[in-house]
């Protein structure tokens, strides 16, 4: 019989031979080779053929065609051999590589033959019966159902097409199958991929781990990271968050230590291998500080400094010259160590064995505490047994001697004069030991003529860093300038807020909480409004007495909040139409601010009118660019919380323009209509028009009917050149000024007295009869003086 | 010069041998440092290479050693083979002049024994890049030898225990019927072990494992 064996298993391996010469021979061979490694066959024979079998569906020589064919005819073999029950391990190693080589060309037969349902059905058995298997094999098994999961993963996963037209030259995936596909339907097939996929990547939790198994999933995941997308970031993660080294430690076994190195090792590879093709993917940095750390940590672990060079014992740092220079010099006699200073000595000098002066004013806690260390120790290494005794009896002579004299002055107490070259405040950064070690080293290679020297120069003095001279007023005004413009500045860089209608939180609103312009606006308000309020009472209290100082001290005091005011109120005017709602809620600051401070401060005398001087100064800025039928001025004035005489004054100067009467008068009858608290002192202002202002008559007379008809009655003004019956100023002859409506900027409004020739922004959303514009707004009359500007 | 040592152990105690080199041409040591002979992979045999630096300068290249290596070579193989270039599976019938290729006809083999560590890494990194086609597991080793002779002959030494070692478990497991039956843990699952104990008997030449793919 074993004789029988062998002859058979010489046939079959010459028959191989033939095969391996002539692949086309390969169909008739494997037809004839089937019948005889059958589940009955012996052992041997069975190992032979399921080996063979396995050789023959990976074999690179065999056309896809071919070996085609050749799965389908060796299907239900492999079938049998799985199933055939207490099979050799051996065989059923070999029969699941097969099974992994076969399940491509099987599964793309079945894409071309939807109804094969018995050729998958054999497949089907064959896959479950693996996974079944998967578990609780032997390792070598195990690893082989890996791999065979790996392919069908890969193809039950969709492939990237890169050429729809020419289906053959595609690689095999799912992305093949189509959607009907009545046996292997892609909808089923994907997430029995995932699943399995799943399965396949729960090895990295498994504990205890099995370096065989790992690697083995390790190594056979390079294909899928590689050409499947979508499962790609899948793997990575659960690669990444795998931890080798987790159960490492040095105290391991040997056989523990082969298998955690070997991990390690192949996560690193496969980790190179894929970002070598993606170097600048979304994992890229990922993997490269995994990678890092995994080789920090096995190095941690695996001390591997056997393996490299060792540093040199004697490091020679180019920081001391005085070292490099004498290297060579030979070093026969010991020097002496100098005598100690007369005086007081500190601790330093005490350890001081030196007498260069270089040397000693060296600080050597300006070095690194981890490079002193690395210095120190080779040095210490180094360092000759005699010259180290010798150098500690000297400093042990010293302190004797010291300690037998008696003491001057106790070193703790007693403050040292200022300018005393011994300062024990300087002691606490020294690090006696290393610093007298590294000394004393130095001193071995000195020269003893150096010796002779005065130690009163080796001294280290104490350092004291001169106080800064104080800053002019220019200096602190200048830098305060400098302040408040990066505060602006930041306004460039901020988001515009979104567009996007937001919803209204209405009371629950949180100033400033929405880090954008908006956000930062509310914050350069408040700065302005309130930060310095308190400051400014404080000085003016303080030096209250001196009247000159008094005004000197609050100016510079309020100088700060008044630069960003000044700031605030140039960015408003810049673009007023746009920013009118900054100086709206600016105002309403300050106004607030004023109030909060006039009722908190002690001496209620002081009067806070940040409010009205700067609330005038907004609307002097505005007022001459206002067009006819501008509602930016109704808006401003119906918005901001407080409104006096002064306020009306200059809505009123606006009625010097004979264009600009109706603005004025209807921004006026505005106020008396909606704000009942100034509606006297409006209608005084419209009473004020009628009598002094032609132009105004005539649309402050209907008013002034409404609301105090009894005047009209009481006084008849002198006759009207405009008749009612013309209520409107009559239009400027058309004198269209092209600075006015094209937009060229003067340099900048800067200097409040001159007259503005900025002109208006283009309008935003706030002024809402902007639609048309008037023909020429070519001059505008500035408040005042009654200047006339003209553009242009 | 250490593989080709390695080669000529292990086939000469009949293991069936394939040897490669993994650099991107064959660099033999010429008159300077700035100055190598070098030859293509796998066109170039070791007779022709012999022939050319005998003729180039015959005294130099006898003192350094190489034509003594080159004359060893050819006994061994026809040429230097690049891994890189090796079409793994392919039937290696032409080869059958090469000492140690009773065995590997069918192209492939069961373990791969590299000698220094750059070569391991691109082996394995080469597998990756081949995607494991042909579904067949292999036992990828390294053994850092020093490039010397010195080295390579006790390099090639402890490959060859290597060899024993692991042909030893694959015997016992393979009378053991692979644990199937549970009588044994199968040879894959012991090759750790077995680098582990063969690493202490060998412990100046650091070892590296993995299972990698076909």
């Amino acid at each position: 019989m074993t004789s029988s064996v062998a002859t058979q298993l010489a046939q079959l391996e010459s028959a191989r031979q033939i095969v391996l010469g002539d692949a086309a021979l390969y169909p008739q061979i494997v037809d004839g080779i089937l019948p005889i490694i059958g589940p009955v066959a012996s052992l041997e024979l069975r190992r032979w053929g399921a080996e063979f079998l396995a050789e023959t569906l990976a074999s690179p020589t065999i056309g896809s065609q071919q070996k085609e064919h050749l799965s389908l005819l060796v299907l239900q073999r492999l079938r049998t051999l799985l199933e055939n029950p207490h099979e050799d391990a051996g065989v059923i190693k070999s029969v699941i590589q097969a099974a992994a080589s076969a399940y491509g060309p099987i599964f793309k037969y079945i894409i071309n033959n939807p109804h094969e349902s018995e050729t998958w059905g054999n497949m089907a058995a064959i896959k479950l019966n693996i996974l079944r298997r998967w578990d609780n094999a032997v390792a070598g098994i195990r690893i082989c159902c890996i791999k065979f999961v790996q392919r069908v993963v890969q193809l039950q996963t969709p492939g990237l097409i890169a050429d729809p037209r020419r289906p053959d030259q595609n690689e095999l995936s799912l992305s093949l199958v189509p959607r009907d596909h009545p046996l292997i339907p892609p909808p089923n097939l994907e997430p029995e991929a995932s699943g399995l996929l799943d399965r396949l990547l729960d090895i990295f939790n498994e504990q205890p781990s099995d370096a065989v198994l790992i690697t083995a999933t390790l190594n056979c995941l390079s294909p899928l990271l590689r050409t499947r997308q979508t499962i790609a970031n899948r793997i990575l993660n659960a690669i990444l968050s795998f931890n080798p080294l987790k159960h490492a430690h040095p105290q391991m076994s040997l056989k523990d230590k082969v298998q955690v190195k070997s991990v390690e090792r192949t996560i690193r590879m496969l980790l190179l291998n894929i970002l070598r093709r993606n170097e600048s993917g979304s994992f890229a940095v990922r993997i490269k500080q995994h990678v890092e750390r995994l080789i920090q940590a096995r190095n941690e672990i695996f001390d591997e400094s056997s393996r490299k060079r060792s540093l040199p014992v004697e490091p020679t740092d180019g920081l001391d010259n005085a070292k490099r220079a004498r290297l060579g010099a030979e070093v026969q006699s010991r020097a002496q160590p100098p005598p100690l200073p007369p005086g007081p000595t500190s601790i330093a000098q005490l350890f001081t064995l030196t007498s260069d002066a270089d040397l000693t004013r060296f600080d050597v806690t300006q070095l690194p505490i981890d490079l002193i260390v690395r210095i120190t120790l080779p040095v210490l290494h180094g360092i000759q047994q005699p010259h180290l005794e010798g150098a500690i009896n000297a400093v042990r002579s010293r302190y004797l001697s010291l300690s037998q004299k008696p003491i001057p002055q106790p070193q703790s107490s007693a403050p040292h004069p200022p300018g005393a070259e011994e300062d024990d405040d300087y002691e606490p950064d020294f690090e006696p030991t290393e610093d007298a070690e590294q000394i004393r080293n130095k001193a071995d290679v000195l020269p003893p003529e150096d010796s002779l020297q005065t130690p009163m120069e080796v001294v280290l003095g104490p350092f004291k860093l001169p106080q800064p001279p104080p800053l002019t007023a220019e200096e602190s005004e200048q830098i305060a300038k400098g302040t408040i413009n990066r505060v602006f500045s930041l306004m460039n860089v901020l988001d515009e807020p979104s567009t996007v209608k937001r919803q209204k939180p209405g009371l629950n609103r949180l100033a400033g909480s929405s880090y954008d312009r908006d956000a930062w606006m509310t914050v350069i308000t408040r700065l302005a409004a309130r930060a310095p309020a308190g400051l400014d009472i404080e000085t003016e209290e303080e030096v209250g007495n001196e009247k000159g100082a008094l005004i000197r001290s609050g100016s510079e005091q309020s100088s700060l909040s008044d630069g960003i005011r000044e700031t605030l109120w140039k960015y408003i005017i810049e673009d007023f139409r746009a920013r009118i709602s900054i100086a709206i809620s600016w105002l309403n600051e300050e106004w607030f601010s004023d109030r909060l401070l006039s009722s908190s401060s002690v001496s209620s005398k002081t009067k806070h009118k940040h409010y009205e001087k700067w609330v005038l100064k907004v609307l002097d800025g505005i007022l001459p660019y206002l067009e006819p039928k501008d509602k930016i001025l109704i808006r401003f004035l119906s918005e901001i919380p407080a409104i006096d005489e002064n306020i009306l004054q200059r809505v009123k100067s606006l009625t010097r323009d004979p264009e600009r009467v109706t603005l004025a008068v209807n921004a006026i009858h505005y106020l008396v209509i909606v704000r009942p608290p100034v509606r006297e002192m409006c209608i005084d202002a419209l009473e004020d028009l009628w009598r002094n202002y032609e132009d105004a008559r005539p649309s402050t007379q209907k008013l002034l009917q409404k609301w105090r008809p009894n005047i009209l009655e009481d006084i008849k003004p002198d006759p009207s050149p405009n008749p009612p019956s013309q209520p409107q100023a009559p239009p400027v002859p058309s004198n269209p000024n092209p600075s006015a409506t094209n937009g060229i900027k003067s340099p900048h409004p800067n200097d409040t007295t001159q007259p503005k020739t900025e002109p208006p922004h283009p309008t935003e959303g706030l002024d809402l009869g902007a639609g048309v514009e008037a023909g020429g707004a070519g001059a505008k009359t500035e408040r005042g003086g009654g200047v006339v500007a003209a553009v242009g | 010069m250490r593989s080709m040592e390695a080669h000529l152990r292990l086939s000469a105690a009949s293991y069936p041998v394939i040897s490669f080199g993994t650099g991107s041409l064959v660099r033999l040591p010429g008159p300077s440092i700035d100055k190598p002979n070098v030859y293509p992979f796998n066109t170039t045999s070791y007779t022709s290479m012999y022939s050319e630096l005998q003729s180039k300068d015959p005294r130099l290249y006898r003192a350094n050693g190489l034509l003594t290596m080159l004359e060893r070579n050819l006994g061994v193989k026809w040429g230097p083979e690049r891994w890189q270039d090796w079409a793994i599976g392919k039937p290696r019938l032409e080869h059958v002049e090469d000492q140690g290729s009773k065995g590997v006809e069918g192209g492939v083999v069961d373990v791969v024994i590299t000698c220094e560590e750059r070569c391991w890494d691109a082996v394995v990194d080469n597998l990756m890049e081949r995607g494991g086609g042909l579904n067949r597991p292999v036992h990828v080793v390294n053994v850092d030898i020093k490039d010397n002779h010195e080295e390579a002959l006790v390099g090639g030494k402890a490959i060859l225990d290597l060899a024993d070692s692991l042909n030893r478990v694959a015997q016992e497991e393979r009378v053991n019927g692979e644990g199937e039956t549970g009588r044994g843990e199968g040879f894959d699952a012991r090759v750790p072990e077995v680098i582990a104990e063969w690493q202490e008997r060998w412990p100046l030449l650091p070892a590296l494992w993995t299972l990698c793919w076909f």
